[in-house]
């Protein structure tokens, strides 16, 4: 029995609480593109645009709060700034409802310059998003910054890079989690300065009218979104380095190997974006390449070092199943199947045909729903489990396994299918010629139903722990 | 004998001057028309994202039809019953205030008398057209499937075999297992470089040296694709510049679009008659993206926005045929 973290439980329950509705939400529109609901098909984008920013965010924080917690294992973070991470995800999160259900803001998750100053929304709308992620934004790159501090006081840098696994020395010895999360975190810094600066073109035009050069911001954005998002799922991928081998029973231990595959992966998730602007055709030809070469380089360390790694931990182990290890274990095959669909997608003759199709939330929902959602589940399990020691009942975590599991890919493939007929992405309805991304909808929305079953099993069965975790919350 | 000369000459020509001036007002106003209402609405050609305007002043008063084209946003707030039965009827697509000033909504109602002006009847919106059946899969999109489809059910497999594998637990060799890690690294990096080299030559950027046998230049905004010979830079060449309402492109001609948009990024996909994606850019302010096509299907094609850009995003389309 191990006292679970009150910080890590509130984020548990932040997360239980928004998911589900964002699950709703998920539904609604692809209800809603199945020709279901009409008359509310004006919400469709107001509600598309607070799912992906309600997805991305809550993951991402759901995601950092696994790191903060691994961390507070090895190293001391401050408890002010957990609290101020915490305080400012909820204004931002208030921020950010009051701009969709008040104004009907509907800029989309990335917002690409100029829409958020050129949309039906009224322009107080469009202030609060951004007010909304600058909050966001600022309370996020704290937590950052101050999670490097905590890890920069314990190792220092280079050592939790594990540079000195390159010069050949062992010691000091590194977990590989912390060496993932220094990884992330530092890409992290990137991705929230990329942010920022995008935030400040956006308050630029505001205030003074100067507009700025859609090309560059779009860049900026995108540099952004792909690097959180990666980074969010690297850190899920920690938690599993973390908590697995205590379920296998064998060391999951950083080496040199490793070292190079995440340093390797650093290097390289900072250049990948590019494949986000294949279309944009007056972007240089070299670019374009670059983000094609990156995105392929990617699959080498994740799937040579990590996945291999992975599965070399778990053959012929004497593995205690349970939820939370068949968890990580699903969840590192979403990011295998997720990551194939990217790679594909990141092929520049393959994204004319693919790209802003529904082949791309094909993808991402594949390694952030089965992938990353998986993980940060597996390791909330986990962590109440610790703290609450209850008898495990394995037939009803299989079923909460298989439900999940059934409705995720069942409602993926519905997008692969999709995304291979050409239906576009964010359409409310789709015209005549296309009318078949409904009937995909459609089935969409009944393995999406499926899914939430599954997660309401999971939360029956986590949420007793966490409220036992709660009362004896360190 | 002067006077006399010029009391005549204003006798002739101040009976024409209001008809002159109503003209020149109905000039301004079908640039504005091709400025600020063409994107959503025709006269005559039949309801877009919104009504056809053709016989409009027919069907409301001038007083009504005024204040709708300065403030429609008021005029829906204030729940005018004319104002939100037109937005029920199109699909909750809400007008937006232009900023028109009044003498500007005046000389756009002149274009519209002067266009559509005797019929009073405008083409009602078009019923849904009745839902295509799905097409069968292009080799391309077919191939792309079909690889997904392979590799993701080798990795399932591979993972429910380690899985399983845990009912009979015993210790693994690791120094042979970094062998085959090592024998795994080789293959798949050869499998990324082999790829690599196969898919990049395959890249939709334009060659320089290659002449296009055509050139279309495109502007996007929301929401509507405007085709034309010459470039289109900005709102106000639109009226100005003679555009195109119908494309017709000869087929196996190597064209070139020249796209760009008026005001947020959009997405140029060009469908063929089989509905599947063929080739597509990016419309981004301020900038011209050179797609290349050499379309040898005879057909209609269709012209998808592929980037989300506000309310009328999923109406935004156009099309042209190949002969």
């Amino acid at each position: 029995m191990r006292p679970a973290n009150s910080y890590t439980l509130y984020w548990m329950g932040v997360t239980f609480l928004l998911f589900p509705i964002l699950i709703l939400l998920g539904i609604y529109m692809r209800t809603v593109q199945a020709g279901g609901l009409a008359g509310t098909v004006t919400w469709f984008y107001p509600m598309m645009t607070l799912h992906g920013v309600g997805m991305v965010g809550v993951w991402y924080v759901a995601a950092m709060a696994c790191a903060a917690d691994i961390l507070g294992r090895y190293t001391e973070p401050s408890p002010a700034v957990r609290g101020l991470a915490l305080g400012g995800t909820l204004v931002g999160v208030l921020l950010l409802l009051a701009c969709v259900f008040l104004g009907k803001f509907a800029g989309g998750w990335y917002f690409l310059y100029p829409l958020p100053f050129k949309g039906e929304w009224p322009a107080w709308s469009a202030v609060a998003f951004l007010l909304s992620l600058t909050v966001l934004g600022a309370t996020w790159l704290v937590w950052t910054l101050d999670l490097l501090r905590a890890i920069a006081k314990k190792y220092t840098l280079t050592q939790a890079l594990g540079w000195h696994y390159l010069a050949g020395r062992d010691e000091p010895a590194i977990p590989p989690s912390i060496m993932i999360i220094t990884v992330s975190l530092i890409a992290g810094v990137a991705a929230l300065a990329a942010g920022v600066i995008v935030l400040v073109l956006f308050y630029q035009e505001l205030f003074t009218g100067a507009a700025s050069d859609a090309l560059m911001v779009k860049n900026l954005t995108f540099f952004f979104g792909h690097t959180l998002v990666n980074l969010a799922m690297y850190l899920g991928v920690a938690a599993a380095y973390e908590v697995l081998p205590q379920y296998a029973g064998r060391p999951w231990k950083a080496n040199k190997i490793v070292a190079i595959s995440w340093n390797t992966v650093l290097l390289i998730v900072l250049f990948a974006y590019f494949h986000h602007l294949y279309m944009d055709f007056v972007q240089p030809g070299t670019l374009q390449y670059i983000g094609q070469i990156a995105s392929y380089a990617s699959a080498i360390p994740a799937a040579v070092v990590t996945i291999f790694g992975a599965l070399l931990l778990v053959y012929r182990a004497r593995m205690r199943w349970n939820l939370a290890s068949l968890l990580f274990f699903l969840g590192l095959i979403g990011w295998a199947v997720g990551g194939m669909g990217a790679v594909i997608d990141s092929t520049i003759s393959a994204n004319v045909r693919l790209h802003n199709t529904l082949w791309v939330p094909a993808h991402f929902h594949t390694y952030m729903l089965a992938g990353l959602v998986f993980l940060v589940f597996a390791y909330f399990y986990h962590c109440s489990q610790e703290a609450a020691a209850e008898p495990e009942r394995a037939g009803r975590q299989k079923l909460v396994s298989v439900l999940m599991v059934a409705g995720a890919y069942g409602f993926f493939l519905m997008f692969y299918l999709s995304g291979a007929y050409s239906v576009p992405r964010r359409f409310a309805t789709y015209p005549a010629e296309l009318a078949h991304g409904g009937a995909f909808s459609a089935i969409a929305a009944v393995f999406a139903t499926v899914f939430l079953v599954g997660f309401l099993l999971y939360l029956a069965e986590t949420g007793s722990r966490w409220y036992k975790a709660m009362q004896t919350a360190s | 004998m002067r006077y006399l000369a010029a009391v005549l000459l204003l006798c002739v020509l101040v009976p024409f001057a209001p008809a002159r001036a109503e003209n020149e007002a109905a000039d301004r106003g079908r640039i504005l028309f091709e400025q600020k209402c063409a994107s959503c609405h025709t006269i005559g050609g039949g309801a877009r994202v919104g009504p056809d305007l053709q016989g409009a002043h027919q069907r409301r008063s001038e007083e009504w039809l005024l204040r709708f084209v300065t403030e429609p946003d008021r005029m829906i707030a204030e729940k005018d019953e004319i104002a939100v039965r037109l937005v029920e009827q199109f699909n909750r697509i809400v007008m937006p205030n232009l900023g028109l000033q009044a003498s500007e909504a005046r000389e756009l109602l002149a274009h519209i008398k002067l266009v559509g002006g005797t019929q009073a009847a405008a083409a009602p919106p078009q019923p849904a057209a009745a839902p295509l059946p799905r097409p069968d899969l292009i080799a391309p999109q077919s191939i792309v499937l079909g690889v997904f489809l392979f590799v993701s059910a080798i990795i399932v497999l591979v993972f429910a075999w380690v899985g399983f594998s845990t009912r009979q637990p015993e210790e693994v060799n690791v120094k042979k297992a970094y062998g085959f890690r090592k024998a795994l690294f080789a293959t798949a990096s050869a499998v990324v470089v082999a790829t690599l080299v196969m898919t990049m030559p395959g890249a939709p950027y334009a060659v320089a040296s290659l002449k296009a046998d055509r050139i279309v230049y495109v502007a996007a905004r929301q929401f509507d694709f405007v085709f034309s010979d010459e470039p289109i830079t900005s709102a106000a060449d639109l009226g100005r510049i003679p555009t195109m309402r119908h494309l017709d492109l000869p087929a196996n001609a190597l064209v070139e679009f020249r796209v760009t948009s008026l005001d947020v990024n959009h997405g140029f996909g060009v469908y063929g008659p089989e509905r599947q994606l063929l080739a597509q850019t990016q419309a981004m302010p301020g900038y011209v993206n050179r797609l290349r096509v050499s379309l040898a299907q005879p057909g209609h094609y269709k012209v998808f926005c592929l980037e989300y850009c506000a309310a009328g995003h999923h109406a935004m389309q156009s099309g042209f045929d190949v002969k």
